[in-house]
């Protein structure tokens, strides 16, 4: 006979090992033991069904952020890992933003870890009065080098990388790349306009070289 | 707008992300601007390369499988199946990360409940006051910018006429509507003209009538046919507004004269309108 069970181990089983199995309580019908593997591996299939669509979005917002294939393969699948144990309390909405912020926040960790000499927050404020040294003529002479911007992009500190990916690549509206960067939305402007002021100076000083 | 401002916005507005009257106003500014538009220009241009030239670094083919596998594997780990002769073991290697994910979930079923809590509050409080005195209110408010403006910008009115028989079909043709105009010369308030207006979300026909030297206006749009029919009078920062129905009309007068004023020229509208009033 069916019966409708919390899908929890069916002995009486010490439960210290099964607070994930209480993460979603979903009650089941359970007539063999093999069906509760089955509900299981649906769980994977519809985590990976709302994610895996954005994987590439993932790859290149990590390739970007750590400008090495390696690190950026391995942060992608972490990063999975990580949604997939936190899926249950991703409860809808956009699936795209959620999973980017756990690959950003991943990359970061790893930035840290490997004290990257580019992971330095950028002060705004300091950095804000450089102006007007770059004339908008002799920039848009160079704008269509791509090998050059790619390269100037790399030479930015990371959190301008970021927002030109978010930005440029993804297409991201400035409500979605202030959820997925941390920061408020009213910084976004300001942030994305300095970015792209640093990349108008380096492809300055490179071509006065 | 100013150079400085109209650079500080200008990624902003290249990037689609400000609101209309901006847009317009930097557009303004760059028809009037050469050295802005050049820079103007030269952002765009920059903007647009950024986008096409750089690479956008597809998921090598090894990638998704790769992480398949691993999500299978974690799910593997999970401790699934009765006991095992291994499984205290095991158990002991995860205590850590499931705790992790334990209080991961308390917190989430917690972030529900409150959700559930406040959606609750602000349904039983928040949704009733805003369908009743609130809208009232948000409508006052629109009405009373809408009275200040007009005496604010030099814009009182577009078609300036004491003639009823002017005013009229100059509004006629800008509606969807044909409100009623009058003369109130002879209970001393004048008409001065009509003015297209823009409140509750639909365009509104605005009368214009003086009273010494006050101005009233007088905001009509059409009545939904439930509407209520009963007068209302709102005070606020020092302006009266009086709200009555008719049959076809919706009708804010907004003004500085006192209360008493503003009833005597609702009267003499009315009376006016409707040569047999009913209400006498």
């Amino acid at each position: 006979m069916a019966v409708a069970l919390p899908l929890k181990p069916p002995h009486g089983l010490d439960t210290e090992g099964f607070e994930s199995a209480q993460k979603v309580v979903k009650f089941v019908v359970v007539n063999k033991p093999e069906e509760q593997d089955h509900s299981r591996k649906e769980e994977v299939t519809s985590f990976e069904e709302a994610m895996l669509p954005h994987l590439d979005a993932a790859h290149n917002l990590a390739r970007w952020l750590l400008r090495n294939e390696q690190d950026a393969q391995d942060v992608v699948q972490e990063a999975y890992l990580r949604a997939f144990r936190s899926f249950g309390g991703f409860h809808g909405g956009n699936g795209r933003a959620w999973l980017l912020t756990i690959v950003r926040n991943t990359s970061y960790t790893l930035l840290k870890k490997n004290r990257s000499a580019d992971f330095t927050t950028f002060d705004e404020e300091i950095h804000a009065s450089s102006d007007e040294s770059v004339s908008p003529a002799t920039t848009l002479e160079h704008t269509e080098d791509a090998e050059l911007i790619k390269e100037a992009i790399n030479e930015l500190p990371a959190e301008f990388r970021e927002i030109l990916v978010l930005r440029h690549q993804q297409g991201l509206s400035y409500k979605e790349i202030a959820e997925i960067a941390q920061i408020p939305p009213g910084t976004v402007m300001s942030r994305l306009a300095r970015a792209r002021l640093k990349l108008k100076e380096y492809l300055a000083t490179r071509m006065s070289k | 707008m100013s150079c400085e401002e109209a650079i500080k916005l200008m990624d902003g507005y290249l990037d689609g992300e400000l609101d209309p009257m901006t847009n317009q106003t930097i557009e303004q500014h760059l028809r009037e601007c050469a050295e802005c538009d050049q820079a103007y220009k030269a952002q765009a241009a920059l903007i647009r390369s950024i986008g096409t030239a750089t690479p956008y670094y597809r998921a090598p083919a090894g990638l998704r499988e790769r992480i398949q596998s691993s999500l299978r594997e974690e799910f593997a780990e999970r401790p699934m199946q009765s006991a095992s002769p291994d499984m205290p073991s095991q158990l002991q290697r995860k205590q850590s990360e499931p705790r992790a994910v334990f209080w991961e979930t308390q917190w989430n079923w917690l972030a529900l409940a409150a959700a559930i809590v406040l959606a609750a509050i602000i349904a039983f409080n928040f949704v009733p006051r805003l369908q009743r005195p609130g809208a009232d209110q948000l409508l006052a408010t629109q009405l009373i910018a809408g009275h200040v403006r007009s005496l604010m910008a030099n814009h009182l009115t577009d078609v300036a006429s004491s003639d009823q028989h002017t005013v009229k079909p100059w509004l006629d043709t800008k509606l969807d509507f044909a409100p009623r105009v009058v003369d109130l010369s002879q209970q001393g308030f004048p008409l001065i003209g009509g003015r297209l207006d823009y409140l509750d979300n639909r365009p509104v026909a605005a009368l214009i009538y003086q009273r010494r030297k006050h101005f009233i206006n007088l905001f009509v749009w059409p009545a939904e046919s439930n509407a209520a029919k009963a007068t209302k009078t709102i005070s606020r920062q020092g302006y009266q507004l009086l709200h009555w129905v008719d049959s076809d009309f919706n009708y804010w007068a907004v003004s500085d004269v006192n209360a008493d004023d503003l009833q005597t020229f609702r009267q003499g509208f009315e009376e006016q309108t409707h040569p047999q009033p009913t209400n006498r």
